[in-house]
């Protein structure tokens, strides 16, 4: 978040003091590639590393689902309905219908986090590969493509999310292609921006001159180069496409019964509000903990590939800058 | 300038005639056509062929095209499958509801935002810097429905200190005390996620306008702090606000149709998504166009505004405001 430029840290590989006559210089060992260090550096983020930690948790929670809920989360069981959090066999109670509520919840992530990893993905090749061609071409290819992007801005996502699902229907299926085909314009813009500044590199005019086609220029030379907004906007993605899924569900638009989803819990404890207020804490702060995971996974990625950022902390850095500050340099 | 505006407006028209397109094209690729979304459901054949003709279904589609744009530009926004009832007149009370909320929502995250962002721009990375920042974490991660339920349970249900949901108590009707009472927590809900974003926003800003050679002068001849601050940065700091606020506008209504529905507020959002159930195609279609005028309309009057306010902009080639 902060633009201050410091150089790189690292061992500096002529030293200045000079070496003594005769001795050869040991060779350095080469510097470590850009995605070693940023991983590096990744890891070096306590907050990005214990997002990636609750993700990978709750990734595993939705592929083991069918081991980990104690009942089916489907079954209604009406003489037990409306159970307290900690009855007995029923860790987090049960809703109006006597289904478990603690097996809802666990089967409620494999649907959100499907869906967002899915509309991240598929958004974000749709933006990409719009972008890279109106970025790379320019021209009525790139007035065309941006137009579009101008009219998808202008209507409210919701509103052309819930219009397409009222119309067509909503299959989870349906869900990801609407959420995905609704969501890829920032990807585009941020892509076709690339690309204007990268088209210009002296590698395009030399790929060019030994005869690469543009499709290859595009996808294989740019699409490398500028890989690093992508992968942070994808991230953030999908933590945006697990809030709107579950925005959708919530109003009855998205995932429907016998399907279980987060949102759809929520929609369901609004109703029983009165009766019993635990049951819509549960599936929101599920979505609230995944999304802030997700986010600062992307946070995290977004420094780590920032060579501009370094690890010093920021405190250390500003103590740094008053005290030069003051002895005048 | 005038040339300016002129673009800005023509490209306006074009954004919304393309997305008229795109509304129609959507009710064009429905699965059965648009004779099943026109015509209401449980029809016999026959009958549902006489309307088809009498709502003009069997023409071509450029035709039926103009007929629905025509109508709309006049006024008529189409009628309900369920008792005919004309769509405007369920519509436009419902605007100016959502109007009220969204309004409140924006004016208050302003008051609170941009203060808070000059002050954070004084003294980085403190306290309430780091505040602001977790807030900002939340209000990004948080869905706004489930905070919106949050409060409802805690503060009308536990604590019973304010209305549960709609717009005015029963017998209220129109009381501008009870409809407060009413806005405090849909407002709260809304303003939550933008107050964050404002605040790093204005944050941002003044950071830019801070280092800038003419603060340095305002400075350099012995003003106040304070002075320098709030006359000198705090103007040219605020403008760039006002594209943001155009561009934040479908998002803003977005959160607006969620809250609403959480708080059974009479709005546009509500109204949409209950036809949107009762599979109400017409009235949807009307509405998406609606708010679409708005939101294009209110980015043109952003985009106007900055250009007024702020005599830097270029008018340049790209008609975009490139200060």
């Amino acid at each position: 978040m902060s633009d201050i430029e410091v150089p790189p840290t690292g061992k500096r590989r002529n030293s200045p003091q000079g070496t003594p006559a005769g001795i050869p210089v040991p060779a350095d060992p080469p510097p470590p590639g850009p995605w070693k260090t940023a991983a590096k550096k990744f890891m070096h983020n306590p907050f990005a590393v214990a997002g990636l930690v609750i993700v990978l948790i709750f990734v595993l929670i939705a592929l083991l689902a069918h081991k980990l809920a104690p009942y089916d989360p489907t079954r209604i069981d009406m003489m037990f309905p409306n159970l307290p959090a900690g009855s007995e066999g029923h860790l987090l109670g049960t809703d109006e219908l006597g289904r478990d509520i603690l097996s809802r919840l666990i089967y409620s992530s494999q649907i959100s986090l499907k869906v967002g990893f899915s509309v991240a993905i598929v958004s974000v090749v749709i933006g990409a590969m719009i972008g890279a061609v109106s970025g790379y071409f320019g021209g009525w290819v790139d007035t065309v493509f941006m137009r579009l992007v101008d009219v998808m801005y202008s209507i409210p996502t919701l509103f052309l999310n819930i219009l397409i699902l009222a119309i067509f229907g909503s299959k989870s299926t349906y869900l990801i292609w609407i959420l995905a085909l609704t969501s890829w314009m920032g990807v585009a813009r941020l892509v076709r921006g690339n690309y204007l500044q990268l088209r210009e590199m002296q590698y395009v005019e030399a790929a060019k001159a030994i005869g690469v086609s543009d499709w290859r220029i595009i996808f294989v030379h740019l699409l490398r180069n500028s890989s690093a907004p992508i992968i942070v906007t994808a991230t953030l993605m999908v933590g945006n496409a697990i809030l709107s899924e579950s925005a959708l569900s919530y109003l009855g638009l998205g995932i429907q019964t016998p399907d279980t989803s987060w949102g759809l819990m929520l929609s369901n404890a609004q109703e029983f509000m009165l009766t019993d207020p635990l049951l819509a804490l549960y599936p929101g702060l599920c979505i609230l903990i995944v999304v802030l995971a997700v986010n600062f996974i992307g946070d995290g990625i977004r420094d780590a590939m920032d060579p501009r950022k370094t690890t010093i902390p920021r405190r250390r850095l500003d103590q740094w800058r008053t005290k030069f500050s003051k002895s005048g340099t | 300038m005038t040339e300016y505006l002129i673009r800005r407006l023509l490209q306006s028209v074009l954004v919304l005639f393309l997305i008229s397109i795109l509304t129609f094209a959507i009710i064009h690729a429905a699965p059965g056509g648009p004779t099943q979304v026109f015509l209401a459901p449980g029809l016999s054949p026959e009958a549902a062929k006489v309307q088809a003709h009498n709502l003009g279904l069997d023409q071509p589609v450029p035709v039926q095209y103009l007929k629905w744009i025509g109508g709309m530009l006049q006024g008529d926004l189409g009628h309900t499958f369920k008792n005919n009832i004309p769509v405007g007149d369920i519509l436009w009370p419902t605007v100016k509801n959502t109007i009220i909320l969204m309004a409140s929502a924006w004016i208050l995250s302003l008051i609170i935002a941009i203060p808070w962002g000059i002050y954070n721009s004084t003294r980085e990375y403190g306290f309430s810097d780091h505040t602001s920042n977790f807030i900002s974490y939340l209000g990004f991660a948080m869905p706004t429905f489930w905070f919106g339920i949050i409060l409802q349970q805690t503060f009308a249900l536990k604590l019973d200190l304010l209305p549960l949901s709609d717009m005015y108590d029963m017998d209220k009707q129109g009381d501008v005390g009870n409809l407060i009472l009413h806005l405090v927590l849909p407002v709260t809900v809304l303003s939550l996620g933008f107050l964050a974003g404002y605040v790093k926003y204005s944050r941002s800003s003044m950071l830019e306008v801070l280092n800038q050679d003419y603060v340095r002068t305002a400075r350099a001849k012995g003003l106040k702090e304070r002075k320098v601050v709030y006359r000198h940065a705090l103007r040219n700091a605020l403008i760039p606000i006002i594209t943001i606020l155009g561009l934040d506008l479908p998002i803003l209504v977005g959160g607006a149709a969620l809250t609403e529905n959480v708080f059974n507020w009479p709005g546009m959002g509500r109204l949409f998504v209950e036809m949107a159930v009762a599979r109400e195609y017409s009235v949807l279609m009307s509405i998406t166009l609606v708010v679409s005028v708005m939101v294009v309309v209110g980015n043109l009057l952003a985009d106007i505004l900055y250009a007024v306010v702020d005599p830097r902009v270029q008018y340049g080639r790209k008609g975009g405001a490139a200060a």
